[in-house]
């Protein structure tokens, strides 16, 4: 290689080098949230899990025609592993995601009608049982016969004050 | 030992759904059951059988599924060769203590060939302390000695009042006790007063008899978060602490579960509405775990059980699921 061609090249590499760090100056741009832009975002995911808890314990009337709510068979989402979602599930013969096993419960259980999949209801009851299980690390597709769901913290005794949302918070 | 039950599936379909059909009026529920004896006097044992069914959650109206499943239930009791002396139906008959919904389990539960005895849950209770309950199954707090053994039920869901200072009515004070975890009520236990009552009940009776104790919650310390507890359970174990061997047999965890402590074993039966999963705890017993129930299978995870006591009152236990829901270490039952 000549003396060209190395200067050619030196060149080519600082480019690269400019334009990735143009880049990741780009990606880097945007201001932290501030400590009031969290606490707002948090309000909002709270707002949507309350309303998850609300319709979990049977808010919702049209989800159930004979009585039974999500919280008959999973109290505090117990048994109901959202994190081993997409998984295949014998009942369908096919690969559900967790808001497709919600509707299958609605139907079946609760013989109830189905919830629009992408409304801010369906999005209400993921936030409420993902919620209760954060932390807990994603198993996609795991079939397993633990039944017991996330440990709260007061779960040495009944929150006797309450939160009155049934999660801790 | 007593006789193995018989778990023909095609006997038990062929029974289901023809409850009501046997009734003998003369067994009709709340009726004094004669069972009082001298036996335990002796300190020997007649062997006998009885049966458990609990936690029906009977809703109002027609043809709901759980009406069907506590059918089923009593047709499985009505099915074993050998007849249980009575039936022990350890609380939540009707989900919403409502009039019609304790009717209802009353009539159905007359198909029994057995005679019944009965101690209250929660959902029969608070939405009007008991009342209508009292009505159709006679007092919650008893005790009768039968061939060599002492029963006693107690009324395991009482909590201080929580209603009157904020003004509730009675179905607004029922319906804080809907969800498992509801943080209004409080740990529910059997108070002073039924304390009392046990102390004096038990006092004559001879440290050697064996007891058999039914509270709807069980009587230790397994999951206060859901309930799943009597609040004074210690100091119930320690008035029955003077007998060599007392079998608890309770309901409410809607599943099956095992503990010894001190002289006390504690049972856990299935109910016949749907099953709670297991809290997240290291249970002192995982192996008497009942298996996760298919949701796609609406009888899994549920049934009625029998109970063998022998000669020295050692209790027998048998489980009888609606469908396979049963692990091996429980399948062909086991002794407490």
């Amino acid at each position: 290689m000549n003396m060209q061609s190395r200067v050619f090249r030196r060149l080519a590499m600082s480019l690269v080098a400019a334009t990735v760090l143009s880049t990741v100056t780009v990606v880097t741009a945007r201001e932290p949230f501030t400590k009031d832009e969290l606490k707002a975002m948090d309000e909002k995911l709270t707002a949507s899990a309350k309303r998850g808890y609300d319709m979990w314990y049977g808010a919702r009337a049209d989800m159930s025609s004979n009585g039974l709510a999500c919280a008959n068979c999973h109290p505090d989402g117990a048994a109901t592993n959202p994190q081993t979602f997409p998984k295949y599930m014998p009942q369908t013969d096919r690969v559900m995601a967790f808001r497709d096993m919600v509707n299958w419960c609605i139907e079946n259980p609760q013989v109830g009608k189905a919830l629009d999949v992408s409304s801010a209801d369906m999005v209400a009851l993921e936030s409420y049982a993902f919620y209760l299980h954060r932390g807990v690390a994603i198993d996609t597709g795991l079939q397993t016969r633990q039944t017991a769901g996330p440990t709260p913290k007061s779960a040495r005794g009944l929150n006797v004050k309450g939160t009155g949302i049934g999660f801790d918070k | 030992m007593a006789d193995r039950i018989d778990r023909n599936r095609r006997q038990l379909l062929a029974l289901t759904g023809k409850a009501g059909v046997t009734t003998l009026t003369a067994q009709a529920i709340g009726v004094n059951l004669g069972l009082v004896g001298v036996a335990a006097a002796q300190g020997k044992v007649e062997p006998f059988r009885f049966a458990i069914i609990s936690d029906p959650h009977l809703y109002s109206g027609k043809d709901h599924v759980f009406d069907k499943q506590l059918e089923d239930a009593v047709s499985q009791v009505n099915a074993l060769a050998k007849q249980p002396d009575f039936v022990l139906v350890t609380g939540d008959v009707a989900h919403q203590g409502e009039k019609d919904q304790m009717e209802k389990g009353k009539r159905i539960l007359s198909a029994l060939k057995a005679p019944l005895r009965s101690i209250p849950g929660e959902h029969d209770w608070y939405l009007d302390m008991g009342e209508t309950w009292r009505a159709s199954f006679g007092t919650e707090t008893w005790s009768f000695d039968h061939k060599g053994v002492h029963f006693i039920g107690l009324n395991s869901i009482l909590v201080p009042d929580f209603w009157t200072s904020k003004g509730l009515t009675p179905a607004q004070r029922r319906d804080w006790f809907m969800p498992l975890n509801s943080p209004v009520p409080g740990l529910w236990g059997c108070g002073e007063q039924q304390r009392e009552w046990l102390k004096k009940d038990v006092a004559a009776v001879a440290p050697t008899t064996p007891v058999v104790i039914f509270t709807h919650s069980p009587l230790w310390d397994y999951y206060p978060r859901w309930n799943f507890q009597v609040s004074d359970s210690k100091e119930i174990r320690q008035i029955l602490g003077k007998f060599t061997a007392v079998t608890a047999f309770h309901g409410h965890v809607h599943h099956t579960v095992y503990n010894k402590i001190g002289n006390l074993t504690s049972i856990g039966t299935m109910s016949t509405s749907w099953p709670w999963p297991y809290p997240p705890i290291s249970l002192p017993f995982p192996e008497y775990q009942q298996n996760r129930a298919d949701p796609a299978n609406t009888s899994d995870g549920m049934g009625s059980a029998a109970i063998d006591l022998d000669a020295a009152g050692k209790a027998f236990v048998q489980y009888q699921p609606f469908a396979e829901s049963l692990p091996p270490r429980l399948k062909n039952g086991f002794k407490a």
